[in-house]
């Protein structure tokens, strides 16, 4: 929905229009939920596209620029957009931008704003080509596309060769650990690699329990398994909106901060004043966590 | 099944700095950087490891970056990589993914390989586009964001991670490209003996014209690609800060929580 509202805006501003394709198997219901927002939605439908495999809606995806021959391909920079939208565009040589904040014409060069080493540098870079320039936008940098009248459904053939299919769906797997429900949670504790050692998990626990919370984490400490995956906080974990989020040692990349960002009151403690944490925090501290917690700790006794 | 494996690395400034502009707006000032292996890179380099361990075969190291590259390559060495290749584009900011891939990618046409591993993304530029445009380039079947690799046949299963700790497990048939993520597995530290031998080992290097390039600029490319500007980003927002010596911070931050209702009096 929100590369449809890239899609909208830019299409209108050049004098062109946005178009939607959609890949799937007996997927009409979704089809007309996407041409409510005024678009026409070209559904290709095909047995062989009911699991997204990179082979599978790469063939779709061919054939749909091919058709269409559009000016720009939008998609998604979600796991599965990043893994369609490269190989997209490796496969028929066309050029790539992604991981994109905003995007706009000047003429006929298309504007990229990006972000760069760890959201402390943003670039702004162009690029103009004679052919379709596929581009992969930022989840939450946009509204989604919200309803308009005047949108259609059309049905594009497509024949997915089974045959060609080097990759092959086998299954999902859902997480399967006995922990509480963090995402339930009022008060959220989250420690970062900021924490330094595994040893200093205590001290967050403590500053958890003070506040009558629960401890959360970033990726690299449920990687390191210094807490179980049910306490990760993010995009490839938990999508969490407590009352009160403190997060300790996390610089805040993106995709953690896509987990916590709508918490009604974040409170931030890093060292380095330049971390992206700060940007949605509503309260900062630059101090290190170890000694910041337990004067805060007694003070909080007191 | 022995597997010839390709792992491309990228050498990144350590992303935990703090960042200037250069006076052009065109790149960050280098001259003070550190630098070190992409984050990733260190998962998809044990990977290719482990994978030879278990089902034989050789591992390439292959990197697009300049002379002081080769520290990371000695390093992919002592960790157990059989072979290392510098691709000599020299340009500091390597500047578009595109054209990296496309070196890549000819690269790795001049080795036997049936497996290519890249890091699911680099730290410093975060386009999580390397692995997949390697593979569109090459004509490979691909995989991204994955956490687990088995042999199995002729060809893998892969595991790989959606948002909200989903997997999604996939059969793939070699050669193939996979992005690896994070986590993946916990990468070893070298040897010193490794570390020693490493140091004396060779690097082989690529010249545009190895490549079959006229020079690194007569890649050809779809595309124009140019930085317009570097900036500090236009925050959307800003923490109010809370300042002071760590005493001062901490009354004043139980102060603001039990003001807000927070915590036990
Ligand atoms: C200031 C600046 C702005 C830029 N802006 C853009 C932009 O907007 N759009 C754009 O497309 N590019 C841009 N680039 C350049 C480009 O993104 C990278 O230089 C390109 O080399 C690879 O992208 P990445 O490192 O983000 O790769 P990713 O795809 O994020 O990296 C994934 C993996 O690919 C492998 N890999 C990447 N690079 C190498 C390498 N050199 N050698 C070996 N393996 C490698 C690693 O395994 C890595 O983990 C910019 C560069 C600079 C300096
Ligand atoms: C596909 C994909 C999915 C991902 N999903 C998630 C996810 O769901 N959740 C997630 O969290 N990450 C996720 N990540 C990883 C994410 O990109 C970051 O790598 C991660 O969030 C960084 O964790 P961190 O902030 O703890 O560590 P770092 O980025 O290393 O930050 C540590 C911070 O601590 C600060 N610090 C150091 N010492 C101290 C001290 N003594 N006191 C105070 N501060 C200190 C540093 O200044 C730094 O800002 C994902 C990545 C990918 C590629």
């Amino acid at each position: 929905m929100e590369a449809i509202a890239v899609g909208r805006e830019l299409g209108s501003r050049s004098g062109g229009h946005a178009r939607v394709a959609l890949f799937g198997h007996d997927v009409r219901v979704l089809a007309d939920v996407l041409a409510g927002t005024g678009t026409e939605v070209l559904l290709a439908d095909d047995p062989a596209l009911a699991e997204y495999t990179p082979d599978g809606y790469g063939q779709a995806a061919r054939a749909v620029v091919e058709s269409a021959n559009p000016r720009l391909i939008l998609v998604a920079h979600t796991s599965q957009g990043y893994d369609l939208a490269p190989a997209l565009a490796g496969a028929m040589d066309l050029p790539l931008v992604t991981n994109c904040l905003a995007l706009r014409f000047d003429g006929e060069r298309l504007i990229a704003t990006r972000r760069l080493l760890n959201e402390k540098v943003q670039a702004e870079v162009e690029i103009a080509s004679s052919r379709p320039i596929v581009a992969t936008v930022r989840p939450g940098s946009v509204k989604p596309a919200g309803p308009s009248a005047g949108g259609t459904v059309s049905v594009m053939p497509v024949r997915i060769d089974p045959s060609k299919a080097r990759t092959r769906f086998l299954s999902i797997e859902r997480p399967q650990v006995q922990d509480i429900d963090i995402a339930g949670a009022d008060i959220i504790v989250s420690a970062g690699r900021g924490i330094q050692k595994k040893e200093n998990l205590p001290l967050i626990e403590e500053f958890a329990r003070a506040l009558g919370g629960v401890v959360g984490a970033s990726r690299p400490l449920t990687d390191m398994d210094w807490l179980p995956k049910t306490r990760q906080v993010g995009q490839s974990g938990k999508t969490v909106r407590p009352k009160l989020y403190v997060a300790c040692g996390i610089s805040g990349a993106m995709q953690h901060v896509a987990g916590m960002k709508d918490a009604s009151l974040i409170v931030a403690i890093n060292t380095d004043p330049s971390a992206p944490i700060f940007e949605v925090a509503h309260v900062g501290i630059v101090a290190d966590v170890l000694k910041l917690l337990p004067a805060t700790l007694k003070e909080l006794k007191s | 099944m022995p597997l010839n494996i390709v792992v491309c690395l990228k050498q990144i400034p350590n992303p935990d700095l703090q960042f200037q502009i250069a006076p052009d707006g065109k790149d960050i000032k280098r001259d003070a950087l550190n630098y070190k292996l992409n984050g990733a890179d260190e998962y998809a380099l044990e990977e290719a490891v482990r994978l030879k361990e278990k089902s034989g075969g050789r591992v390439v190291a292959l990197t697009a970056g300049p002379k002081r590259t080769e520290q990371m390559l000695r390093e992919a060495l002592a960790k157990g990589a059989d072979e290392v290749i510098r691709i000599a584009f020299d340009e500091a900011a390597a500047y578009d993914v595109g054209k990296v891939s496309r070196l890549l990618a000819a690269a790795i046409r001049t080795v036997p390989h049936d497996l290519v591993l890249t890091g699911v993304q680099s730290d410093d530029l975060v386009n999580s586009a390397t692995g997949g445009l390697v593979a569109g380039l090459l004509g490979l079947p691909h995989a991204s964001v994955v956490t687990r690799v088995e042999v199995k046949g002729n060809g893998l299963e892969v595991a790989c991670e959606l948002e909200g700790g989903l997997q999604r497990l996939y059969s793939i048939a070699l050669p193939a490209v996979l992005t690896i993520q994070f986590g993946a597995n916990t990468p070893r530290y070298a040897p010193l003996p490794a570390i020693m031998k490493a140091a004396r080992q060779p690097i082989k290097e690529l010249s545009p014209t190895a490549l079959g390039f006229a020079s690194w600029d007569a890649v050809p490319l779809p595309y124009t690609f140019a930085v317009r500007e570097l900036s500090p980003p236009a925050a959307k927002g800003h923490a109010e800060m809370i300042t002071g010596t760590v005493d001062e911070q901490a009354k004043k931050l139980a102060q603001f929580l039990r003001d807000k209702g927070f915590g036990r009096r």
